[in-house]
């Protein structure tokens, strides 16, 4: 899986980098202003990740596809240092992100509801979505300085969403195998293929908001400059909980990297 | 210090955990049954026959032998859901595992049960398993729409014919019932009460003052939707509806025609037609303009069987230009080739806005010759060679989703008159 290797290459340098540390000085380091310890910070970056049910159920079998569609975030963050190591801060994040995925699944249970009429069962199958979503979010975070140009900073997140979508195929997989067992899986067996594929549509379900962790390491490059990267760990259902299409639970969980400008 | 470096790792093997080991299979049909005997053409009429797929909707699995033949024990073979178990059911209930090859005894028509356990345990499947004896027939019979009753779902009607010529020598005992796109219409408006299907009877309103079917062109909603089928147009027909690949592939799902021993030279039916009042439209859903909307009824007699052997089975594809087909007879309808009076010489159908089929909103009785372009082999009708169709649809075009929503087309009291 794609996104896996990103973090873990995410990871490993940091981990790689802060283990480098010079030891600079922490007040050439430090806040800009050192009346006030406080300062803002002009942030943009390459935004990646999916929406995703964790942990993978048994019912998905292999992910075939995975392919972040490359997002975007700008925002402005305000921090205030309260001593050598600890502080705080709170930002504003304007995003858009997206991503593909198609999967195989086995006796996959799902339920679909449109206009008053049902249909649902076991699907067996290759299930391709393509999710995009622009918003805000609200990041305050607690902020530690591991050395004087490495900080980490960890706390909960707000997102709302100004649009969000969550849309999709099922067919058959690669071996020509596609069908939905109606009800149960001895129910009716209704075969889908890549010719005929049934689509769906699940912007109306999406929730507005979402909630996580956000966990962010910036690195001081320059006086002025940051580089960081971050990743927001959503904690709650991307989808409306009375919304029986997807049994699963599904959390988006994307990360940052990026350039900062520090006043 | 150090620890804080690994937090990002500790997320990362958090979330993408490897997926866990494959579910065990749920399901537990069985796909196909082949009977093991050493002379297939003796017992049954054609060598395909010893080997039936099952759909997954049936749970009673039947096989025509000829009349005169005696069987007592046959191997049985079946394909399973991989990893289900088969028991055999006992008169008393007691179960025995069953392995493929094992012999049942079918003599006396005697029915056996089997029953059929999913890989993980949770799901079991009954199965009826005998073969019926082919019954001789008379050729004419009388097709009245009198019995119906709603599908073992409560959701939709199903038409069973009682005419014993009808019974013995078209349909057969095992499933004497018309077909029709009502199974599927189930899947898109699960909501739909029986009599808002696209095939429903309606008592008292036949020519005669009894039953009668109205078939009409429904609007198949968001789901219909989804998968690129707009609309169901009713529909009754002699032959199989495969509900399982209804939205894989429509045209092959509805499959037409059973063996008939006789020769049909005319069909009549009492019929009455209402286009639909909404615009003609295509599959995407979009008005055609100067198209007027037209029914169909049509009788097929086809050669069932290549020159290699194989099965014939007409679908919407072809039921009424396939090279196999011997004898049609049609409503009236323009074709492409303008001279053409039948789809197998007419370059393919003509929408139009100047229908000719001449089907009124009054009951009328019409009769429709079969035309024949070649004679029929007596050799091969005696042993079920030919198959004979009936069709009835109100958008003649509804097999490829357009038509009018709202077309409406009656029928009763179809005969079926045979030369011999």
């Amino acid at each position: 899986m794609n996104l896996t290797k990103y973090i873990l290459a995410a990871a490993f340098s940091f981990s790689a980098v802060v283990a480098n540390a010079q030891e600079d000085s922490w007040a050439e380091w430090g806040p800009t202003n050192t009346s006030t310890n406080a300062g803002f910070i002009v942030r943009a970056g390459y935004t990646i990740g999916g929406t995703m049910p964790l942990p993978i159920p048994a019912e998905i079998r292999s992910i075939n596809e995975f392919s972040p569609k490359g997002g975007a975030t700008v925002g402005l963050d305000c921090y205030k240092m309260f001593s050598k190591r600890w502080g705080i801060s709170a930002g504003w994040h304007f995003f858009y992100e997206g991503f593909h995925t198609s999967a195989n699944v086995k006796n996959y249970k799902m339920s679909i509801t449109m206009d008053g009429n049902t249909m649902g069962g076991y699907f067996t199958g290759c299930d391709v979505t393509n999710t995009d979503a622009w918003g805000m979010t609200i990041p305050v975070l607690a902020t530690f300085r591991l050395s004087p140009r490495w900080n980490v900073s960890l706390g909960p997140y707000f997102t709302t969403y100004f649009k969000s979508s969550f849309e999709g195929e099922v067919y058959d997989n690669p071996d020509g195998v596609g069908y939905l067992r109606v009800d149960t899986p001895t129910g009716e067996k209704i075969n889908m293929d890549r010719n005929n594929p049934a689509t769906y549509d699940f912007k109306e379900h999406m929730r507005p908001w979402a909630g996580g962790i956000e966990l962010a390491f910036d690195w001081k490059a320059m006086k002025h400059l940051n580089v960081f990267g971050s990743v927001d760990w959503g904690l709650s259902d991307a989808i409306e909980p009375d919304f029986d299409a997807v049994a699963f639970k599904m959390y988006p969980i994307y990360a940052t990297f990026g350039v900062a400008y520090r006043y | 210090m150090k620890k804080f470096f690994l937090l990002p790792l500790a997320f990362a093997a958090f979330g993408f955990a490897s997926c866990s080991d494959e579910p065990l299979n749920a399901e537990c049909d069985i796909e196909s049954v082949t009977l093991g005997v050493d002379t297939p053409e003796e017992v049954f009429y054609h060598a395909y026959d010893a080997t039936q797929s099952v759909p997954s909707t049936a749970d009673s699995i039947g096989f025509l032998i000829r009349h005169y033949v005696n069987v007592e024990s046959i191997p049985v073979n079946l394909t399973v859901t991989p990893g289900a178990t088969v028991y055999v059911v006992g008169a008393d209930g007691t179960e025995s595992l069953f392995k493929n090859g094992s012999s049942l005894d079918f003599s006396d028509e005697q029915i056996q049960r089997l029953r059929v356990v999913s890989q993980d345990g949770a799901w079991s499947r009954s199965y009826k398993l005998n073969v019926v004896h082919d019954v001789p027939s008379e050729g004419d019979m009388t097709l009245d729409f009198e019995t119906y009753d709603l599908d073992a779902s409560g959701k939709y009607y199903i038409w069973t014919v009682t005419d014993p010529n009808a019974v013995n020598g078209l349909f057969g005992s095992g499933d004497p019932t018309w077909k029709n796109g009502n199974p599927g219409f189930k899947l898109s408006k699960s909501s739909a009460k029986p009599m808002d299907y696209p095939s429903v009877p309606l008592v008292g309103e036949g020519p005669d003052g009894s039953a009668c079917v109205k078939l009409e062109t429904m609007d198949t909603g968001a789901f219909g939707q989804m998968v690129n089928m707009r609309m169901a147009a009713g529909s009754m027909f002699v032959g199989e509806f495969d509900v399982a690949n209804a939205l894989k592939d429509a045209l092959k799902a509805t499959r037409f025609g059973l063996p008939f021993k006789h020769k049909p030279v005319k069909l009549s039916a009492w019929l009455k037609y209402e286009p639909g009042t909404k615009a003609f439209q295509d599959r995407m859903g979009k008005p055609v303009e100067g198209i007027a909307d037209e029914p169909d009824a049509y009788l097929v007699v086809y050669r069932n069987q290549d020159a290699a052997g194989n099965r014939v089975m007409l679908d919407g594809n072809d039921v009424l230009t396939n090279p196999h087909i011997v004898g049609i007879a049609r409503l009236p309808h323009h074709y492409v080739n303008p001279e053409a009076t039948y789809p197998r010489d007419g370059g393919g159908d003509l929408e139009s806005n100047d229908p000719i089929h001449g089907i009124t909103s009054e009951w009328q009785q019409y009769v429709l010759d079969v035309n024949y372009y070649e004679e029929l082999d007596p050799e091969i009708l005696v042993n079920n060679g030919y198959s004979m169709v009936i069709g009835f649809a109100c958008s003649w075009q509804g097999a490829y989703f357009r038509g009018s929503i709202g077309s409406k087309l009656y029928i009763d009291n179809v005969n079926v008159i045979c030369e011999y």
